[in-house]
């Protein structure tokens, strides 16, 4: 009995491995033939589809955080930054379900953040987004501490009327993508109010953020959030060892201010 | 000529061996499914959305985040770079290239079983396959039969590639099947890109083009075999020229876990591209990865295999019916 079982399974895989063997060699002439040549230019869908439109998710409140290493969090040891935190707070004070979606570059000045803007995903966050947060002026002015090293102020002038510019369309963009959304803009500080030239340094993040808060001034719902003041004295207990970005003191400090400023009556007008 | 790889296919069939393979290969599939399944479950409750285009697009942040800090390797920069604007251009054309699902499920799986895992698994059958009628003795039986040498060395290279043909299917039927108790059975007719051609680190999309999945897999799993018959030929090849069958998994498995490791380590060192186990990665021509060192492209690890696998075939053959058996 045993030897006829096992003559009808040699014959089986057999078979099957022949069929698997010319399936396989038309799958490899498939690629070389698909590989190989030129195959016509495909085109980009011209209309996306009904899901990839705006459409809020129901019930939850949708954070859109957006900028440079700040949003990101950098020097924060459990890697949230006022973000993680902001989102927390939120979530106790509201009791309700927090999306938080960051799209934070280190190192992003604010031409960087222009040009991100103009991607179709982020444009479709933006769109759902209940609260937009962003940081963004920190690399235009320090770039790493370069900027104390001359203190020219020919430049420091000349950078701040293209970071001026590109926040106004930042801004305004922003405003085209979402009419509804309170944006809260952080503002910037002085992480150098311990050393020797603070004085001038300070003036010039002064007026940075002086000159900034006008241009926020000029759009409906844009708020500056000042955090000059927040790190003006001890600043040191509030900066990560690289001096340059808030620790998580730092950073629960800055969320602390921004969560009090989002209101939620506001937010149920709009839903 | 039929009859004698009938007989081969039936002493490989009497080793049992094909079902043991079908059966390691059973027992990582769910093992996989599982912990892809954990990864999309825990993406899920990270991001608290299900929209993969959010998901995508946090994927394709934290990448530029890691690209902006500076101790990072040339070459991983380079990597990340280049799937940066693939999935950016995933993005931009509204397509998911993750989309769960059984088929997406086997294209991964093969993805990355095809450098090191499958070569394995057509290693363990292949091995002993002349190399066991030499130790055993069995050998001289064979060749006292009135049958060219030639004839019987084909009937076993015959006998290896119908069961690397039936290794892959069972990878096919089984990764299909078991993953898709939970991932559902449906998706062949996902839209993929495919036609990335990478020049430094600059991802070149002039011939991209949409291929449904179904196509994708089935060119995938192509390349898969082509793989696996080159590896079964230089594991022949040995299996001939040495008679301990653990000398021949030995050097086997040497050569396939040091293709592994050079390939990501080789990309200063261009003459490394010639080494056959360099070249295994085929898949990653389909889909667009980073190459290992800078000028290898399908045509050109495609052939390189050839090579190879043509030189094993013939110093097997000609060994073959030249030695002296005692």
């Amino acid at each position: 009995m045993k030897p006829v079982l096992k003559k009808y399974t040699l014959t089986i895989v057999s078979a099957v491995s022949i069929a698997a063997s010319l399936l396989w060699l038309f799958g490899l002439g498939w690629t070389l033939q698909d590989q190989f040549t030129a195959n016509e230019k495909f085109e980009q869908p011209k209309e996306k589809t009904e899901s990839a439109t705006s459409k809020k998710e129901d019930g939850k409140l949708t954070i859109f955080a957006l900028g440079d290493s700040l949003t990101r969090g950098t020097g924060d040891a459990d890697g949230k930054g006022y973000t993680g935190y902001l989102s927390d707070l939120l979530k106790e004070k509201s009791e309700q379900d927090i999306n938080l979606f960051n799209t934070a570059i280190k190192g992003e000045t604010s031409r960087g953040l222009l040009n991100q803007i103009q991607q179709g995903e982020i444009q479709r966050q933006a769109k759902q987004a209940d609260v937009v947060v962003m940081t963004i002026g920190g690399n235009d002015l320090f770039q790493q501490g370069a900027v104390l090293e001359s203190l020219d102020m020919n430049a420091i002038n000349g950078k701040k009327q293209i970071y001026l510019r590109n926040v106004n369309n930042i801004y305004k963009q922003l405003r085209e993508l979402n009419g509804d959304a309170v944006i809260y803009h952080v503002g910037l500080y002085n992480p150098f109010s311990n050393l020797p030239d603070a004085k001038t340094t300070s003036s010039v993040v002064r007026d940075w953020n002086f000159e900034t808060a006008e241009t926020a001034a000029e759009y409906e719902n844009i708020v500056y959030v000042p955090t000059f003041d927040l790190f003006q004295l001890q600043v040191e207990n509030y900066l990560y060892s690289d001096q340059f970005h808030p620790n998580k003191e730092g950073y629960k400090l800055i969320a602390e201010r921004v969560a009090s400023l989002i209101t939620f009556e506001q937010k149920g007008d709009e839903s | 000529m039929i009859n004698l790889v009938r007989n081969e296919m039936l002493k490989l069939l009497r080793k049992k061996r094909l079902y043991v393979i079908a059966l390691i290969i059973a027992f990582l599939v769910p093992l996989f499914t599982y912990a892809q399944f954990k990864e999309i479950q825990d993406q899920r409750e990270k991001m608290g959305t299900q929209d993969w285009r959010t998901v995508l697009q946090q994927e394709i942040t934290d990448t530029q985040n890691r690209l902006s800090s500076s101790r990072i390797q040339d070459e991983w920069r380079k990597y990340l770079k280049i799937r940066l604007s693939q999935q950016q251009y995933y993005l931009e054309n509204d397509i998911d290239p993750r989309a769960p699902g059984a088929p997406t499920f086997m294209r991964i799986f093969v993805e990355n079983s095809i450098d090191l895992l499958l070569p394995l698994l057509v290693m363990v059958i292949v091995a002993d396959l002349v190399s066991s009628e030499a130790s055993g003795g069995t050998i001289k039986l064979l060749l006292t039969r009135p049958v060219k040498r030639w004839r019987i060395l084909l009937s076993k290279y015959l006998a290896m590639l119908l069961s690397v043909s039936f290794i892959v299917l069972s990878v096919a039927v089984l990764s299909y099947g078991i993953s898709g108790l939970v991932f559902g059975y449906g998706g062949w007719n996902m839209p993929l890109l495919t036609g990335f051609a990478v020049s430094g680190d600059e991802l070149l999309t002039d011939n991209v083009h949409i291929v449904p999945q179904w196509q994708y897999i089935l060119m995938e799993f192509g390349l898969v075999w082509y793989v696996c018959v080159i590896v079964g030929t230089l594991t022949f090849m040995l299996s001939v020229l040495l008679r301990s069958t653990a000398a021949v998994m030995g050097i086997m498995l040497a050569s396939l876990i040091a293709g592994a490791i050079l390939v990501n380590m080789v990309s200063s060192w261009e003459s490394a591209k010639y080494f056959f186990m360099v070249n295994l990665n085929l898949t990653n021509y389909v889909s667009g990865m980073a190459t290992p060192i800078e000028g290898m492209s399908l045509g050109f690890s495609m052939a390189v295999l050839a090579v190879w696998g043509l030189a094993g075939f013939i110093i097997a053959f000609v060994t073959f019916s030249k030695r002296d058996i005692y």
